[in-house]
């Protein structure tokens, strides 16, 4: 490989990540400072404070970055930073960094849609890692994660055509909705599936939202449904409905609705996409987002698709939640593309990837 | 960077966004300010870009640069202190911070001709910041009126319509000499090598949601993917 060297810049959400990337996969550095316990005494991200983290990160994380892949800026040829969608407070401080770096550098500056950026995840090769095939297209992609749960469909690079979409809550917020409910703690996702793991007994059945005739999907009555089937759970065994209330539901009941849960999200996201694969004729299956890293979601698409002989690309956990090397596979794609940001790039906290 | 070239200012703490350039000498060389409102991060690069092009400064000839660091308007800050760390970083300027509530009060005490001064800033929807020299900035909640030491005058930034005229026109008075009070508080700085570390640089924050600050540990963040 020997195309461009692309400097990426992601910090839309929580994490502040800096990566250098060749050709669009290649990663050289892919530096994350990730503040998911900065957040977990509050529950959840509060933006005032993510923001100042990214300010107080951004320098470490870029410094490291480059010390790690061995490059200095004159062996960058772009910068390429998300824009959107994200955090306001936060996505600014990335985009005003990465512009004035690259302004300050003389180095073309290309925007990059977070979302394409799991998609991209897609595309990546560690450093070490021997080359492999590229995901093939078409393609069908499934983004799961805290802010996000879609899936698209691409005939080529930078060709998305929405499918389906959650209609409330992403899968993600349901994870952490479930995971405080069981006592589990902040985020929800790696400590329901740690949780899940243990489970003896599989007979707890949560509902499934299936929406019929659409790719659509829904996680908010499944978040309603969590909270009456573990308030019973928890009055079965004499504690308050309320978990707010106190007493903690025994290890094994809590890992048998950890799996219950899990077992209706995954259900739900694996037979829409497998569903949705089959439809275009897909030869690719890409997976994205930091829910993507879940172990039960990976195995159960991954051999559902080689049933029916289609390849299936999963990033590892690392690259499945947010970091700078994706913006960079992504942006490669856009700089080949002939996309540039100007002086005035400024924040797009809704963008969409496709209508 | 040059050593001894001007020194970039910025300060986006206020709805007046400012872009100067100045020697730790000659003072202010020349200072422009806009109504940013919420469009800071759209405006302010080019605006450093049109005033180092008129004033014939590459970016490289740059020999320091001072950023204001509030209080004020989250978005702004943001957007200012990010712009002045990547320029730092990227020409290999020192950067010295400085606060914008301790620069407007030095400028509001020399507009009221010596007297003390206190400095009030709106901080979100109702509340307000009260900044006094060499104390704590503090919030004051929607209804309450700072209460005055004797000699003391009210410094009003921000706040038209919500002080009173006096105090609103010492806040002007102030806002217009920003840059030169943020230039010479950062330029002896400079000059004397105390920048700022550039990664620990951060905005004064003093208007995080009740109950949140005290909850959070410091510094817990967790870097991975070095090799170092
Ligand atoms: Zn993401």
């Amino acid at each position: 490989m020997s195309g461009p060297l692309l400097l990426a810049v992601e910090s839309s959400c929580d994490e502040t990540g800096v990566a250098l990337v060749e050709d669009g996969r290649r990663v050289h550095a892919n530096v994350v400072a990730s503040q998911v316990a900065l957040h977990a005494p509050t529950g959840g991200i509060v933006p005032e404070v993510a923001a100042r983290a990214h300010l107080r990160w951004i320098v470490p994380v870029l410094d490291e970055a480059m010390a790690t892949a061995g490059v200095t800026m004159d062996d960058v040829d772009a910068v390429a930073v998300t824009y959107g969608p994200g955090l306001a407070g936060s996505l600014l401080v990335g985009i005003n960094f990465a512009k004035t770096l690259a302004w300050a550098h003389g180095k073309p500056l290309v925007p990059v849609n977070h979302l394409e950026g799991h998609v991209y995840a897609g595309w990546l090769l560690d450093p070490g890692e021997a080359d492999k095939e590229a995901p093939p297209f078409p393609l069908v992609a499934l983004v799961v994660s805290g802010g996000h749960t879609f899936l698209v469909e691409m005939r080529d690079h930078l060709d998305y055509r929405l499918l389906g979409t959650t209609v409330d809550d992403a899968a993600g917020e349901a994870f952490d909705k479930v995971g405080r409910l069981l006592g589990l703690g902040y985020p929800g996702g790696p400590a329901i599936s740690k949780a899940a793991d243990t489970a003896v007994a599989h007979d707890r059945v949560f509902p499934r939202a299936w929406l019929p005739d659409t790719y659509d999907l829904s996680f908010s009555g499944l978040k309603t449904a969590a909270r009456r089937i573990v308030a019973r759970a928890r009055t079965d065994e004499g504690l308050p409905a309320d978990e707010r209330e106190g007493g903690t539901l025994a290890d094994p009941v809590v890992a048998e609705l950890a799996w219950g849960f899990q077992d209706s999200v995954v259900d739900v996201l694996a037979t829409k996409t497998i569903r949705a694969a089959e439809a275009i004729g897909a030869r690719g299956i890409v997976l994205g987002g930091g829910v993507a890293a879940n172990a039960a979601l990976r195995a159960r698409i991954a051999g559902e698709a080689e049933a029916r002989g289609i390849a299936m690309v999963i990033p590892r956990p690392g690259l499945c939640t947010d970091n700078g090397a994706m913006i960079g596979a992504a942006g490669a794609r856009r700089l080949a593309a002939g996309v540039r940001a100007g002086l005035v790039l400024d924040a797009r906290p809704s963008l969409p990837l496709a209508r | 960077m040059t050593p001894g070239g001007p020194i970039l200012v910025i300060d986006t703490a206020t709805t007046q966004a400012v872009v100067a350039l100045g020697a730790a000498d000659d003072g202010v060389l020349e200072a422009r300010s806009w109504t940013a409102g919420y469009r800071h991060g759209e405006e302010l690069l080019a605006r450093i870009e049109d005033l180092l092009r008129d004033r014939g400064t590459p970016p490289a000839g740059l020999g320091g640069v001072v950023v204001g660091t509030g209080p004020g308007a989250f978005t702004g800050l943001r957007v200012g202190i990010a712009t002045a760390k990547a320029l730092a970083h990227a020409l290999e300027l020192p950067i010295a911070g400085v606060a914008t509530g301790s620069a407007l009060l030095a400028a509001g005490a020399r507009a009221a001709d010596g007297a003390t001064v206190a400095l009030v800033q709106p901080a979100g929807l109702s509340d307000r910041v009260l900044s006094r020299p060499g104390e704590p900035s503090r919030i004051l909640p929607g209804g309450t009126d700072p209460e005055l030491r004797p000699g003391e005058r009210l410094v009003a930034v921000d706040l038209e319509g919500r002080a009173p005229d006096d105090a609103v026109a010492l806040g002007h008075a102030a806002r217009d000499e920003l840059a030169a009070a943020l230039l010479a508080a950062g330029a002896a700085r400079l000059a004397a090598g105390d920048a700022d570390d550039l990664a620990r640089l951060v905005p004064e924050y003093v208007t995080l949601p009740r109950g949140v600050r005290a909850k959070l540990p410091d510094d817990a963040v967790e870097v991975t993917g070095g090799s170092s």
